[in-house]
């Protein structure tokens, strides 16, 4: 049976149960972090809104989904509970969706550059790098992915659905 | 790109909308007075049975009320604070627009009102980054009714979606406002400013809502008042609280550092602020089964 999982503004889901699909919605400057291990057939995303969690004075334990810093982190730790981690993270394959810009001259409102930027260094932190990635542009996305297939599906009004 | 609908028939509908309560547009005005205090709402609030009885409900939800039952309206609006005051207020008094469903925009239902009350949040924010005072109140007020008209217009861009952002991606507008110009002769901001002059609301609520994407073109003195309203709107869609087809489809004002002092390592900080509150006021709200407000 489909089951769907939502994952909220600094949220984050894994999954490795048929029939599931882990959605997210409306990404603007925001970047969904999305892990697929194929040999578990194990997938995981995290909604990651701002680049660094030391502006957070230390709230950021509630909501570690929300920074990159520790989103990437806290998603590895449950995709590790599911057992889709080896014993390097090479065996997970990583995608990036989001991270719209607003082209701002002065270079303060370009969260969406700032957020890509950040999880791949914290991605590269560990080892590890984006496969793929469907990133920038004036325009938000919803994303999904399916369990069963791994397929990546990206969603925009007034355009028609693709995939990563 | 043909323009399909006259400005008549959506001046039309607009004179369809119900005039907002009494109540409401009272506490407009005294949200636009410096030196208001709590005081002057209570005494507002208390001759509006219906708002009164909406606050107690809220404030005694969980989120709030912690256990305690409260009981007096002055300890209800003290705890909640003029935002939540005003927003109740607001969202009571122009429900039929803030849950419309935008179908011209592809926009759910309650999407309106979540844009509209995260920029708020951001607007109030960003006020204390301006240049030159602004009431942070009406920096408030002013974000909870700026998208008003998309309420009215929406129907009217039922089926243009993607040709729209068709010729947006082509470059042949620069904005989703000038496709909604070029579609029905007039844009959300153009028939918020209608509401807004209809409903007898302040004046610089009047511009904000009118200007609120290019807040150059406001008269000097509504200037930094614009400006904060600008960039909460453009906060609220970069952090995935848009309405639809529009959001991101926008550009900021660059001229906005000559009103607004920010810097990058200020904005992230508004950013989590924002979301902090909005998560707050929205948790109180739907306390109780109520959904958005």
């Amino acid at each position: 049976m489909s089951n769907l999982k939502l994952v909220g503004v600094g949220g984050l889901a894994a999954s490795k149960t048929a029939g599931d699909t882990i959605k997210t919605f409306a990404l603007g400057s925001c970047v969904a972090v999305i892990m697929l291990h194929p040999p578990t057939r194990g997938v995981g995303m995290v909604h990651v809104a701002l680049p660094d969690s030391s502006i957070a004075n230390g709230n950021a334990d509630s909501r570690p989904g929300y920074f990159a810093d520790t989103g990437i982190p806290a998603l590895l730790k449950e995709m590790a509970a599911l057992g889709c981690v080896g014993p390097s993270n090479r065996s997970l394959l990583v995608k990036l969706v989001g991270g719209a810009k607003v082209m701002d001259p002065n270079n303060v409102f370009t969260i969406g550059k700032r957020n890509v930027l950040a999880v791949k260094k914290v991605l590269w932190s560990l080892g590890m790098g984006p496969l793929a990635e469907d990133v920038g542009g004036n325009f938000s996305r919803t994303v999904s992915v399916s369990i069963d297939t791994g397929q990546i599906t990206i969603s925009s009004p007034g355009k028609e659905d693709w995939q990563l | 790109m043909t323009r399909k609908i006259s400005r008549t028939e959506i001046l039309a509908a607009l004179h369809k909308v119900p005039l907002i309560s009494p109540s409401a547009n009272h506490l407009l005005q005294v949200a636009n007075q410096e030196g208001h205090g709590l005081p002057d709402i209570v005494n507002i609030v208390k001759c509006d049975a219906a708002l009164t009885a909406h606050i107690l409900k809220v404030v005694n939800s969980a989120a709030l009320a912690r256990g305690r039952e409260i009981t007096s309206l002055d300890r209800a609006i003290a705890i909640m604070g003029e935002d939540m005051i005003m927003g109740i207020a607001i969202s009571d008094a122009a429900d039929r627009l803030f849950q419309t469903d935008l179908q011209g925009y592809a926009a759910n239902r309650g999407d309106l009102w979540r844009h509209d009350l995260r920029t708020a949040i951001a607007a109030k924010k960003i006020t204390p980054f301006s240049r030159q005072p602004v009431n942070a109140d009406l920096a408030f007020t002013g974000g909870l009714l700026h998208d008003l008209g998309k309420a009215i217009i929406s129907d009217f861009l039922k089926g243009t979606i993607a040709e729209i952002v068709t010729a947006i991606e082509t470059g042949r507008f620069a904005d989703y406002p000038a496709a909604e110009r070029e579609e029905l002769g007039v844009d959300h901001c153009d028939i918020g400013f209608e509401l807004a002059t209809a409903w007898g609301l302040p004046e610089p609520l009047q511009n904000v809502i009118r200007h609120h994407h290019h807040p150059l073109e406001a008269a000097e003195k509504f200037r930094p008042l614009c400006y904060v309203v600008h960039l909460g709107d453009l906060i609220a869609m970069m952090t995935g609280s848009g309405t639809g087809a529009d959001a991101m489809r926008c550009n900021i004002d660059p001229g906005y550092t000559d009103y607004i002092d920010l810097d990058r390592d200020d904005l992230p900080r508004i950013i989590f602020e924002v979301e902090t509150e909005f998560n707050t006021i929205t948790l109180s709200l739907s306390d109780k089964g109520e959904g958005s407000p």
